[in-house]
């Protein structure tokens, strides 16, 4: 009996090794492509440089930090705005240099490092049809707003993610900022990928887009002009936990290096060959590393 | 009016809901939470019922002709054949029918009531199929023997007599639709999946139930109001719930 009994905890014991032992990483990502990418991509380049890479993705961003705070993730990419306004709730206005420096050294204190920011900014963004909007004479979100009000506009209808819709620095904040107190039934939330369709396919005149997606130049979509710079910088960057780093001491380095590739124009590329053309995102990744010399 | 006998099945539910219940409102802070939505919750529960009253007076509207046509004699031999089709219909999984309608008819309401549709129609057939079936053959006989053609045997015998297994499938068809109608919001449909879907995604446990136990209590509605009607429509003499 005892024989059993230590033998199973010997297995639990295997089972429930964290993944902080060296050379074992696990890469988290989110749910929608640019994500996907990054979390491929970043998995495909650790792999190849000799680690032994566990890969996660698909989760919504408050999963995901809380599994990284847990040690169940050691790295993934995130956004400087979001690492600062959703996890960390401060919500005044400060430069992208400033929202940097200021998410880095708070996150620093439960464990997380945010490495070389990258130069993609892959912001929240309004978006109409080009047509569209021109025919109404939209340029902005202010004139997206005062539309909305008009008797023309009253019966629109707004695209939005769930995330979006929920976040501190989310709807709420941006109706806030534009003194615009949007009426429920204008609203129509659904998951990130079909805002982009519901949109193309006047299912909606407005929606919520990621700066950095393909889709957005590939429908030839507006983006409205935040006049009142009201969204922050979200500079996609990796965050990884300490532990991690001091169990290998390589790999800040060999992170930054991907980061550096990283701009809004090689990322919305990245993007729209997965949801323009279709490729699949692992093809697209191993690609991008190929030419890059990291794989 | 003697008193409704609802259905062991649906005093088990009740009992196991508001137990539910009672765990949930001990759960901090939870009652705050509920109103917090409670403007979400009217506003997404009002157009859940909607989808679900569309998607299923379509598919009453197909069900019940089509269980008719094919307990006609002279459809007996076709009729297998069609149920087995519709039943392989039943196999194919909810979500796969939600993504199919998707692919041809965009993202939205529109192909969310036909999924919806799709995915009820086959009890609704089957019960008018069966329960005309089943209409005791003596009788058909006695309505042939007094003269009524055809059709008058159908509305005046065949069609009260199968009546409450009729309305039994349209209860299931409900009951489903009502639970199914969360799916909807994978394709854009607007329903209380949002609350759910989001709270997953948010790992947001206050929103998710806000989300999923109105659904819940939708459909034990439904399925209440159904059994009034039920109890309304079916004829005193075959209704096996007033005697």
């Amino acid at each position: 009996m005892k024989r059993v009994i230590a033998l199973l905890a010997t297995v639990v014991m295997m089972v429930s090794v964290s993944a902080q032992a060296a050379g074992k990483l696990v890469v988290g990502g989110k749910g929608y492509t640019e994500q996907l990418i990054m979390s491929s991509m970043t998995a495909q380049y650790l792999a190849g440089l000799g680690y032994d890479v566990d890969q996660r993705d698909g989760m919504g961003s408050t999963v995901l930090r809380t599994a990284q705070l847990n040690g169940q993730i050691d790295l993934y990419w995130e956004y400087t705005g979001t690492g600062l306004v959703t996890f960390n709730k401060v919500v005044e206005k400060l430069t992208p240099e400033e929202t940097y420096l200021r998410v880095k050294a708070l996150d620093e204190k439960v464990g997380l490092i945010w490495l070389n920011p990258s130069q993609a900014n892959n912001t929240y963004a309004l978006a109409m049809r080009k047509d569209f909007a021109k025919e109404k004479g939209i340029e902005s979100i202010t004139d997206m707003m005062d539309w909305l009000q008009s008797e023309d506009g009253k019966d629109a209808q707004m695209a939005s993610n769930v995330e979006f819709s929920a976040r501190p620095d989310g709807l709420k904040s941006l109706l806030e900022a534009y003194e615009f107190d949007m009426p429920r039934r204008n609203l129509r939330k659904m998951n990130s990928g079909l805002v982009y369709q519901a949109l193309a396919q006047e299912v909606v005149d407005v929606t919520m887009v990621f700066a950095t997606d393909g889709r957005v130049k590939a429908f030839g979509f507006y983006v409205l002009k935040d006049d009142r710079q009201h969204f922050p910088n979200y500079a996609l960057t990796p965050v990884v936990r300490t532990d991690a780093l001091d169990t290998n001491p390589e790999l800040a380095n060999q992170l930054n290096k991907l980061s550096a590739l990283m701009n809004d124009e090689t990322m919305s590329t990245l993007n729209a060959l997965v949801d323009v053309d279709g490729l699949s995102i692992e093809r697209v990744s191993r690609q991008f590393l190929e030419q890059n010399g990291l794989l | 009016m003697k008193s409704i006998n609802l259905s062991p099945y649906f005093n088990a539910l009740l009992l196991v809901t508001v137990f539910l219940l009672g765990i949930w409102v001990q759960s901090s802070g939870f009652v705050e939470q509920f109103v917090y939505y409670w403007d979400e919750i009217l506003y997404l529960s009002g157009h859940h019922i909607k989808l679900t009253l569309i998607s299923g007076s379509i598919a009453i509207l197909i069900g019940v002709p089509v269980g008719i046509i094919l307990s006609r004699p002279s459809c007996r031999k076709a009729a297998d054949v069609v149920m087995q089709i519709f039943n392989i219909g039943t196999t194919v999984p909810t979500l796969a029918v939600l993504a199919l309608s998707m692919s041809f008819l965009g993202i939205g309401d529109k192909p969310a009531i036909f999924a919806l549709a799709f995915a009820s129609v086959l009890p609704i057939l089957r019960n008018t199929y069966t329960g005309l079936l089943s209409v005791p053959a003596h009788l058909k006989e006695a309505a042939t023997g007094i003269g009524l053609t055809p059709i008058q045997q159908l509305v005046k015998v065949e069609l009260p007599n199968a009546m409450y297994v009729i309305m039994a499938g349209i209860r299931t068809a409900f009951a489903i639709n009502i639970g199914t109608v969360p799916l909807a919001f994978q394709i854009g449909g607007t329903g209380l999946g949002e609350l759910i879907f989001a709270g997953i995604d948010l790992y947001d446990t206050p929103m998710m139930l806000a989300g999923a136990i109105p659904t819940a209590v939708l459909a034990l509605i439904m399925d209440m109001v159904l059994g009034v009607v039920t109890f309304l429509i079916v004829s005193k003499g075959v209704n096996p719930n007033r005697k």
